[in-house]
C-alpha cells in the first residue's frame, strides 16, 4: 500500500527536474562548456604563431584591466546613461499603452516591437544616415542650441556634429534596447488591479500619491526586469560605437573585438570578457539586493 | 514567500538531497564532455610540409570564392558558369584582412576552409597565412595559362618570389579620396592635419595603408623605416584622434562617411573613388604629393579546399584579357593581366584612359610597396598593438 502511494509522490518530485532538463542541457552546452573553454583560454600564454599554452597566466587579467580601464569606465557610463534614458522614455509609454490606449493598445504594442523586424545592424547603420552632419536632425539640434548644450554639459567634445560623439552612442544604445524596457514594464502594469488605484483615491490620496505609493511599487518587478534586460546587453555592446562612435567612445566590447579579431590575443580577450561578465554580475547583485529580489520575482505583496 | 502547499517540512531535506544529486550529475556530465573534447591546441604553426593543391581531371562541381565587396561586375560569374560545368558560390565576406583572418583561423588551424576553394587576401596576409601552414601551393601546371598573362612587374613579389601560392586578383593604390567641392586644396597627407578640416578626416583601420602614408608625409620612406618610425607615426595619429582632428578610423565604411558628407578628405582606395563618383561627381582619388601605397590582393587556395581543379579553371578564366577587361571596367583597380588596356580601348571604355587603372610610371613615381613593420614577429605584434590601442581609445 505504501509503495502505491510513494510512486506518484516520487514522480511529482522528479517532474520539476524533468521540466528543468532541456533548460539545463541548454545551459550546459551553450553556457557552461563555453565558459570552461574561455576560462581555460584566459589562463594561457603565447602568441598565435607559437601557439597558446596553458600556464595559469593570471597576469592576463591584470594586463587586460590596465590596458582597457578607460573602456570599462565608458561601458558602464554609457550603459547606465542609456538604461536611465530608456526608463524615462519607457515608463510613460508603457503606462499609456496599459491604461490609456483603449483600442489602440495592440497597435501601439506592435509599434514598440516593429523595429525588431529589421536586424539590429541595419537599424544602427540607418542611424548613421539619420544623424549625419548634413541631416535635418543635426541642423535642427544645432539651431536650437542643443548641440552647444551637449558640449557645455560635457556630453560631447564638439558642437559640430552628433555622430562620433558619446551622445550618438548613448542614443543608439537607448534606441536599440528600448523595447526590452517597455515590454516588462507594460506586462507588470497590465496585470495590475486598477481598483487598487481607486481604493487609494477613496482613501484620500492625490493622483501623484496614488502613483508613487500604489502604481510604482506594483510595477517594480517590470522596472527591475527592464533595467536588467537593458543594462546587461548595453554594457557589452560594441555595434553602436562601431557605427555611431569613434575611438574616443570605444567600449569594452570593442576592445574584446580588437583583441580577438585584430590582435588575435585570445587569452587577453578571454580574460577581458570574463572581467566584463564579473563586473556586470557584481553590479547586478548589488542592484537586486538594493531593489529587492522579490520585486524581480514578481511577488507583489513583498514588493510593497 | 513560497506558498507551495506540498512543501511540508519533513520533505525539505530530501528535496535538497535530490537537488544536490542533480547538480552533481550535471557537473559530472560537464566534466565528461569537457574531457571528450578538451585539450585542443590553440594556435601554433603547422610543422607539416606545404602541400600542392593538385588539379585532377575535368573541372566541375561547386566552387566557393571569398572575395571583397565591390570587386567584380555582375556578369563575369554567370558567364563563367555558362562556359563551364562549375557552379560558383561567390561570397563577399572579406571586409578587412585581420577580421577575415580572425574568422577563418580556427577553421584553417584544423585543416578546414569552411568550404572555401579560393580566398582573396592582401600580400602581407597571404604571407602570414602561408607561414602558419594555412595555404597550399598552386599546381603550377594547372595555373600556367593564367601566369602567362600576368603583368611582368608582378611576377616576383617579395612575399612570394616564384608566385608559388599566390595569384593577384587586383592591385591598387591607397591615397587620398577627397570631396573636391569641400576640400579642393587637399593634395598632401599633411593637409589631413589642417585644423580647418577638424572632424572631417577619416583614416583606414588597415594599418599597413594608414601608418606608412603618415610616415611618408613626414619624409620617411616606409621601405627602410624602423620600428620607432612606425610608433612615431602611430603616436601622431593617436594625438589627432584624441584632439578630434580625425573623426574616426574605420574600414571600407569610410565610403559612407564621404557619401553622407560627414568626411571631406580621407585615406582610401583608388577604385572606391570611382564608384563613389557615380553618386557624387565631386569625389575624386587624389595622388598624394608624397606618393601612394601600392598593394596587391591575391587569390590563394586554403588548406581543406575541396575543389582546386575548379579553382584553377576560374583563375585561368579571369586571366583571359577579354574576361579581365570586364572586371577592370567595373572595379577600376589596377589589373594584373596584360593586354587588358587594348581590349578596353577596342570597346571604347573610359577605363582604358584612366590613370587609376593604367597608371604610367610618372604617376606612381613616389609610391611605396606595402610592407610589414620591420623586425621579428614580436616587433610586428607590438606595432600592431600600438595601432589597435589608437582604435580602441
Amino acid at each position: 500500500v505504501s509503495e502505491k502511494r510513494s510512486s506518484p509522490t516520487r514522480r511529482r518530485r522528479i517532474t520539476p527536474y524533468a521540466l528543468l532538463g532541456p533548460g539545463l542541457l541548454w545551459l550546459l552546452v551553450f553556457f557552461a562548456i563555453p565558459m570552461y573553454f574561455m576560462g581555460e583560454l584566459a589562463l594561457r600564454s603565447g602568441t598565435l604563431e607559437t601557439g597558446f599554452t596553458f600556464s595559469w597566466d593570471f597576469a592576463n587579467f591584470s594586463d587586460a584591466l590596465s590596458r582597457y580601464d578607460a573602456n570599462f569606465v565608458r561601458s558602464f557610463l554609457y550603459a547606465s546613461a542609456a538604461t536611465f534614458l530608456a526608463l524615462l522614455i519607457a515608463y510613460p509609454l508603457a503606462y499609456m499603452i496599459a491604461f490609456r490606449a483603449g483600442r489602440w493598445k495592440n497597435v501601439l504594442l506592435f509599434a514598440v516591437v516593429a523595429p525588431f523586424f529589421t536586424t539590429y545592424l541595419i537599424r544602427t547603420i540607418a542611424w548613421t544616415t539619420i544623424l549625419s552632419d548634413d541631416s535635418f536632425v543635426v541642423e535642427l539640434a544645432s539651431s536650437l542650441g542643443v548641440l552647444n548644450l551637449f558640449e557645455t554639459a560635457g556630453f560631447s567634445d564638439t558642437s559640430d556634429r552628433l555622430l562620433a560623439t558619446p551622445v550618438a552612442v548613448v542614443a543608439g544604445i537607448t534606441y536599440n534596447f528600448l523595447p526590452f524596457m517597455v515590454l516588462p514594464i507594460y506586462a507588470s502594469l497590465e496585470r495590475m488591479d486598477t481598483r487598487l488605484i481607486e481604493a487609494a483615491k477613496d482613501l484620500y490620496s492625490s493622483a501623484s500619491q496614488a502613483f508613487f505609493r500604489v502604481t510604482l511599487p506594483l510595477s517594480a518587478p517590470g522596472v527591475v526586469a527592464g533595467t536588467l534586460l537593458t543594462f546587461i546587453p548595453a554594457a557589452g555592446d560594441y555595434v553602436n560605437v562601431l557605427f555611431l562612435g569613434s575611438s574616443n567612445q570605444s567600449m569594452v566590447g570593442n576592445a574584446i573585438q580588437s583583441l580577438y579579431l585584430q590582435l588575435r590575443d585570445y587569452p587577453t580577450a578571454a580574460a577581458l570578457s570574463f572581467m566584463l561578465m564579473f563586473v556586470i554580475l557584481v553590479l547586478v547583485v548589488i542592484y537586486i539586493r538594493f531593489a529587492g529580489s522579490e520585486a524581480l520575482m514578481g511577488d507583489e505583496e513583498e514588493a510593497r | 514567500v513560497n506558498q507551495d502547499p506540498n512543501n511540508e517540512d519533513p520533505g525539505a531535506p530530501r528535496r535538497g538531497r535530490t537537488a544536490l544529486a542533480v547538480l552533481a550529475a550535471f557537473a559530472l556530465a560537464t566534466a565528461l564532455l569537457l574531457a571528450a573534447c578538451g585539450g585542443d591546441d590553440v594556435g601554433g604553426a603547422d610543422e607539416e610540409e606545404v602541400t600542392v593543391a593538385e588539379a585532377e581531371g575535368e573541372a566541375s562541381g561547386n566552387l566557393n570564392i571569398s572575395n571583397w565587396p565591390f570587386y567584380i561586375d555582375n556578369k563575369t560569374v554567370p558567364e563563367f558558369q555558362n562556359n563551364t560545368d562549375i557552379s560558383v558560390r561567390y561570397n563577399e565576406d572579406v571586409n578587412d584582412n585581420s577580421e577575415f583572418f580572425g574568422k577563418v583561423q580556427p577553421l584553417l588551424q584544423n585543416g578546414e576552409s569552411g568550404g572555401r576553394d579560393i580566398m582573396v587576401v592582401t600580400d602581407w596576409m597571404a604571407k602570414k597565412m602561408y607561414d602558419l601552414g594555412y595555404l597550399q601551393n598552386l599546381d603550377q601546371e594547372a595555373v600556367a595559362p593564367a601566369k602567362e598573362n600576368l603583368r611582368e612587374d608582378l611576377a616576383s613579389p617579395a612575399i612570394d618570389p616564384e608566385r608559388d601560392y599566390t595569384l593577384p586578383w587586383q592591385t591598387g593604390m591607397t591615397g587620398l579620396v577627397v570631396n573636391t567641392a569641400e576640400a579642393s586644396d587637399v593634395t598632401s597627407i599633411n593637409d589631413l592635419f589642417d585644423p580647418k578640416y577638424e572632424g572631417q578626416v577619416v583614416m583606414l583601420t588597415e594599418m599597413r595603408d594608414t601608418v606608412p602614408l603618415v610616415m611618408k608625409a613626414d619624409g620617411i620612406d616606409p621601405a627602410d623605416a624602423t620600428k620607432e618610425d612606425w610608433i612615431a607615426a602611430i603616436d601622431k595619429i593617436r594625438e589627432n584622434v584624441e584632439s578630434g582632428q580625425i573623426r574616426r578610423i574605420t574600414g571600407n565604411d569610410y565610403t559612407k562617411d564621404l557619401a553622407n558628407g560627414d568626411a571631406v578628405a580621407v585615406i582610401g582606395w583608388s577604385g572606391d573613388a570611382v564608384q563613389l563618383q557615380e553618386d557624387d561627381p565631386n569625389i575624386e582619388f587624389v595622388m598624394p604629393d608624397e606618393g601612394c601605397i601600392l598593394w596587391s590582393d591575391n587569390m590563394v587556395i586554403p588548406v581543406g579546399a575541396t575543389n582546386p581543379t575548379a579553382a584553377y579553371e576560374w583563375m585561368n578564366y579571369v586571366y583571359e584579357p577579354e574576361n579581365q577587361a570586364q572586371i577592370a571596367d567595373y572595379n577600376y583597380y589596377l589589373t594584373p593581366v596584360t593586354g587588358v588596356q587594348e581590349v578596353l580601348e577596342q570597346q571604347g571604355s573610359e577605363a582604358a584612359e584612366s590613370e587609376l587603372v593604367f597608371p604610367d610610371e610618372e604617376y606612381t613615381a613616389n609610391c611605396s610597396t606595402q610592407t610589414d613593420p620591420p623586425g621579428s614577429a614580436e616587433d610586428v605584434a607590438e606595432v600592431e598593438q600600438e595601432f589597435q590601442s589608437v582604435i580602441t581609445g
